[in-house]
């Protein structure tokens, strides 16, 4: 018999995903789109954290996963329908990342971290060297999915990175990448296998990206390689997780919403503004709040531990 | 296509000039990572702070960007003085940020530059600026090049000369030097490494913004201008070594070369592949870069 | 008597239109204030802007024949064109606008195609030009340019063989439209005999170009088509400078249209080639020199000769809709796809989304002015060979 806070927690859970899912029969348009966002950093975050948050190693590039899904499903666009570009384009991310993350995981930390950046920036001008060498010059998308069908899908894709956090944290494999984490040299003494548990869920860390840059390019319609590949997504991903917290499910989410309604409250008004405030406060969470929101939260909550 | 194109004054010409502002940017970069470990992704904010002093004061006051340069340095110097005794210095003082103190001075930097980039936009709008020194085009064996590139591949070229002697004879710059190779051993000796660390960060910025401002005199400057030059010097720091500040010389000599010759060989619309390509072969093959010593990266 | 009834009637009329004209109309849009790309579309704004002025010291626009104040409803898509549509639907769906003002730039007009076309909003649209433009369903967006990429490259063509040019270099930028450009240009310079002696693109962020001027010098070619934006126009005009190539036909695809590259090269700006169709001194144009005029007064320089006056000939196209059919939006579709609209550019008239009055044009800087070199029909001035450049 599952503890009763375990049961509230799901039930909680599913009726929140049930009222999401709900949520374009009362919002309009815009709302809907606002929610898309939030639901979208959901999901970069929380795959962002599954490997960075856990293993403590930054990865400043995941937006060349997210690109790369997008270039999938921009390439296979009425090729083979949608439900198979899709996946496909989680797929293409993830096997970026099995051929990326071989090489790649072998260099330690502040290495690793930039070269994250420039692996990046790599594949970007790679696209951009393929598509004009294609005599592309833009791909615009035309027909594609409503935003209520694009919301359901993002509304999927969340909750699956959101499980897969979860059971990846609770798993032996979390438990390896923590290891890793705290030192990695004793994690190897203790029988950890780093290289596979890190290139395994570097792996699984990109295919949510992948799929997330696929729906987003349908959302947009138009691609661009200098805008898919943008660095600012991957800044983007890392400020969330770090003002929401990176350890756990619910700090993703944390940041991820904080983060739309910020930008919701300025962007119209001040966007410059905004962005200062956005560095602001990341410097201020580093330096004061170092453990995200939800850390916070969770040390507010139970005073009595040491 | 004539391949003797290569071996032209001209190219030459270009590659020490784009070399000489490489290296005052990888200087600056190398330093503050090899004395703190920490990773300056705001780097580049300071390459455009100079940039937009030299414009303004020749676009307002006529004066010489050379001169200029001279202010923006010290305006930097305090930038980064400041940052460090503000900021910087309480990741240090935090045990459990100094446990994580990569990752946080990253966050912490990025976060700055966003805040520099937003409001040099907001105070100078977003419009590229630029103007018109020293045009001038001087002939010198076989190449035509314009003085103001010329100028600025003297003075960077004095500057980054100066920087190797400061690190060799300089009281400070040893105490810099010692610090890099053993922060531990250097605090034991009896090295205030605190303020040497202020005195890094305040050097290290000084010649991001020299550089800015000599930069200003060939190119436009706009407030986003500056993340291209922070990955170059993270390129540089990487092919020289980490920590290793005369390697960063070298490496800008070989980032410039291979922007330029490669793109003459193979075609410009590589160049960008070419340059990342070299970057990460460089960090798989030898992290410890291409000159030897200094951090181990496995 | 006259004069008392004359002004009564002053007064009645005053008092009916103040009656009329309490709904402001709502005007919105969304443009890159911020970001990468907002030194490019500042000079749309501050077309839209100048607009905003007249429009408020006149009093409003005309509404199907009544005249009503405008309420100006802008946002910043922070050169994000992602951000574009959500925007567009925001001022659609939230803020209820009566009309919209397009965006700048080629990604973002096909951002917002989509949008426009789900809500069957009609916008004019201006700062765009791709052939991808007439995968767009009719309807809901008009471009007005004439800088279309396949009439441009056969133009071009056709301008080179006239100026008797036997062999070009082409240098290329990465990005979309210069790449389209390309894409037509290419075959159209082959079937016209012209050898191509130098082919080369380069990535966005480039820093240097000596590489590729160097090889353009010693080739020594008649022409220099550098298909760049103003980050690489510029580069290649200190370069070109530097190493002193010294083609007769030197053409920068933009950047020297707007009023930054003038006051930075100075007499080194004449001579150069660029995309335009519209200059102030064509004479068949009477509204040209007031616009240009006005734009002078507010800011000091003169306009984009590209970006601003497409952006005015939008708004012009859209005024004149909008009176003869007021804030209906079926009826302003009609009347954008059937009128001709006189605007400072000359007669602008739609065929699908494609504006097939407007010849494909090409500016030459002289004496640092913009004048039209091509085609003979409409040129201001004929085009000259590139004097040298000074020391």
């Amino acid at each position: 018999m599952m503890p009763l806070r375990k049961v509230l927690l799901i039930c909680g859970a599913v009726l929140a995903v049930i009222c999401c899912a709900l949520l374009p029969l009362v919002v309009g348009p815009y709302g809907v789109g606002i929610a898309l966002n939030v639901l979208m950093w959901i999901a970069l975050a929380e795959s962002w954290a599954m490997f960075s948050g856990l293993s403590g190693y930054i990865s400043l590039g995941h937006a060349v996963f997210y690109g790369v899904g997008a270039y999938v499903t921009v390439l296979l666009w009425q090729l083979v329908p949608l439900w198979v570009a899709i996946p496909l384009s989680g797929f293409g991310a993830g096997l970026l990342a099995l051929v990326l993350g071989w090489p790649c995981l072998r260099v330690r930390g502040p290495y690793f971290v930039i070269l994250t950046l420039g692996v990046s920036e790599f594949v970007k001008y790679i696209v951009i060297g393929s598509e004009a060498a294609l005599g592309r010059n833009g791909r615009l998308l035309i027909g594609t999915p409503s935003l209520v069908v694009l919301f359901e899908a993002m509304l999927l894709v969340a909750i699956v990175s959101m499980v897969a956090l979860y059971v990846v944290r609770s798993s032996r494999l979390g438990a390896g990448l923590l290891a890793i984490r705290e030192d990695e040299v004793a994690a190897g003494a203790v029988g950890v296998n780093a290289t596979a548990v890190k290139l395994l869920t570097f792996t699984l860390s990109a295919l949510v990206p992948g799929v997330v840059g696929g729906l987003m390019i349908l959302r947009s319609t138009y691609f661009e390689p200098l805008q898919a590949f943008n660095p600012t997504t991957s800044f983007t991903i890392v400020t969330i997780a770090i003002l929401g917290g990176s350890d756990d499910v619910p700090g993703p989410l944390l940041g991820a919403v904080l983060l739309v309604l910020l930008s919701e409250l300025l962007w119209a008004r001040a966007p410059e503004v905004y962005m200062i405030i956005l560095g602001v406060l990341l410097v201020a969470f580093v330096l004061f709040v170092p453990e995200g929101l939800l850390g916070r939260v969770q040390r507010l909550a139970s005073p009595a531990k040491p | 296509m004539d391949l003797s194109v290569i071996f032209s004054a001209q190219l030459l010409a270009s590659v020490l000039v784009l070399a000489s502002l490489y290296a005052l940017v990888a200087i600056g970069l190398n330093l503050v990572y090899g004395t703190m470990r920490l990773l300056n992704v705001a780097h580049g904010e300071l390459v455009m702070l100079g940039g937009y002093v030299a414009y303004w004061a020749f676009a307002q006051w006529a004066i010489s960007p050379l001169l200029a340069a001279l202010v923006a340095m010290v305006i930097a110097a305090a930038v980064g003085a400041l940052l460090y005794i503000a900021i910087i210095r309480r990741l240090f003082r935090s045990p459990s940020l100094l446990a994580r103190i990569e990752s946080n001075s990253l966050l912490v930097f990025f976060g700055i530059s966003i805040i520099i980039q937003n409001v040099t936009s907001l105070a100078f709008t977003a419009d590229s600026r630029g103007y018109s020194y020293l045009d001038d085009v001087i002939e010198i064996g076989g190449a035509r090049i314009a003085a103001n590139r010329l100028a600025t591949l003297a003075v960077a070229g004095l500057a980054s000369l100066a920087c190797a002697l400061f690190f060799r004879y300089a009281r400070s710059g040893m105490a810099m030097r010692a610090i890099i190779q053993q922060r531990d051993a250097a605090a034991l000796v009896g090295i205030d490494v605190d303020r040497i660390n202020v005195q890094v960060f305040a050097l290290g910025f000084a010649l991001a913004a020299l550089a800015g401002a000599l930069i200003s005199m060939s190119q436009q400057i706009s407030p986003f201008m500056g993340f291209p030059f922070t990955v170059s010097g993270f390129v540089i720091i990487i092919l020289g070594g980490l920590g290793n500040l005369t390697g960063s010389i070298f490496g800008s000599l070989i980032l410039a070369a291979v922007e330029v010759y490669g793109v003459t060989l193979i075609s410009p619309s590589f160049r960008s592949i070419l340059v990342y390509g070299v970057f990460i072969a460089a960090l798989l093959l030898r992290p410890q870069g291409l000159l030897g010593r200094s951090i181990r990266a496995r | 008597m006259k004069t008392v009834l004359t002004l009564a009637a002053m007064l009645v009329a005053a008092g009916v239109t103040q009656a009329t004209a309490q709904e402001p109309v709502k005007i919105g849009y969304a443009i890159s204030k911020t970001g990468q790309f907002a030194p490019a579309a500042h000079t749309q704004i501050q077309t839209y802007e100048l607009w905003q002025d007249q429009v408020a010291a006149g009093g409003g626009i005309d509404v199907g024949g009544t005249k009503r104040p405008v309420k100006f409803i802008t946002y910043d898509d922070q050169s994000d064109f992602s951000k574009a549509p959500q925007i567009y639907e925001k001022l659609i769906t939230d803020d209820k606008v009566d009309l919209l003002l397009a965006p700048w730039g080629t990604p973002f007009h096909f951002a917002i195609a989509g949008i426009l076309e789900k809500y069957q909003f009609p916008v004019v649209g201006n700062s765009a030009a791709s052939v991808a433009i007439r995968d767009i369903k009719p309807g809901n967006i008009w471009f007005p340019t004439s800088c279309i990429p396949d009439r441009m490259g056969a133009e071009l063509a056709k301008f080179l063989v006239q100026q008797k040019v036997k062999t070009a270099a082409v240098t290329t930028l990465q990005l979309p439209f210069s790449l389209e450009v390309k894409k037509f240009l290419m075959p159209a310079l082959e079937s016209a005999g012209i050898k191509v002696v130098v082919n080369d693109e380069y990535a966005p962020d480039v820093k240097d170009l000596t590489a590729t001027l160097t090889k353009i010098k010693q080739a020594a070619p008649d022409a220099v088509i550098s298909l760049s934006y103003p980050s690489d126009s510029i580069l290649y005009m200190k370069g070109a400078r530097e190493l002193d190539i010294n083609a007769p036909f030197q053409l920068l695809l933009v950047g020297p249209a707007e009023y930054f590259f003038s006051k930075m090269f100075g007499p080194n700006l004449d001579g150069v080639v660029t995309m335009g169709h519209w200059s102030p001194h064509e004479a068949k144009w009477p509204k040209a020199k007031p616009f240009y005029d006005a734009y002078v007064k507010k800011y000091n320089e003169p306009p984009d000769y590209l970006d601003s006056a497409l952006a005015w000939m939008s708004i012009e196209i859209l005024e004149q809709a909008v009176k003869t059919a007021g804030l209906d939006k079926a009826k302003i579709r009609q009347a954008i796809s059937s009128e001709t609209f006189d605007t400072i550019d000359g007669p602008v008239k739609f065929k699908g989304v494609e504006n097939i009055v407007t010849p494909t044009m090409f500016l030459q800087f002289q004496k640092g002015e913009a004048q039209i070199v091509w085609p003979a029909s409409e040129a201001t001035a004929s085009v000259e060979p590139k004097p040298a450049w000074t020391k």
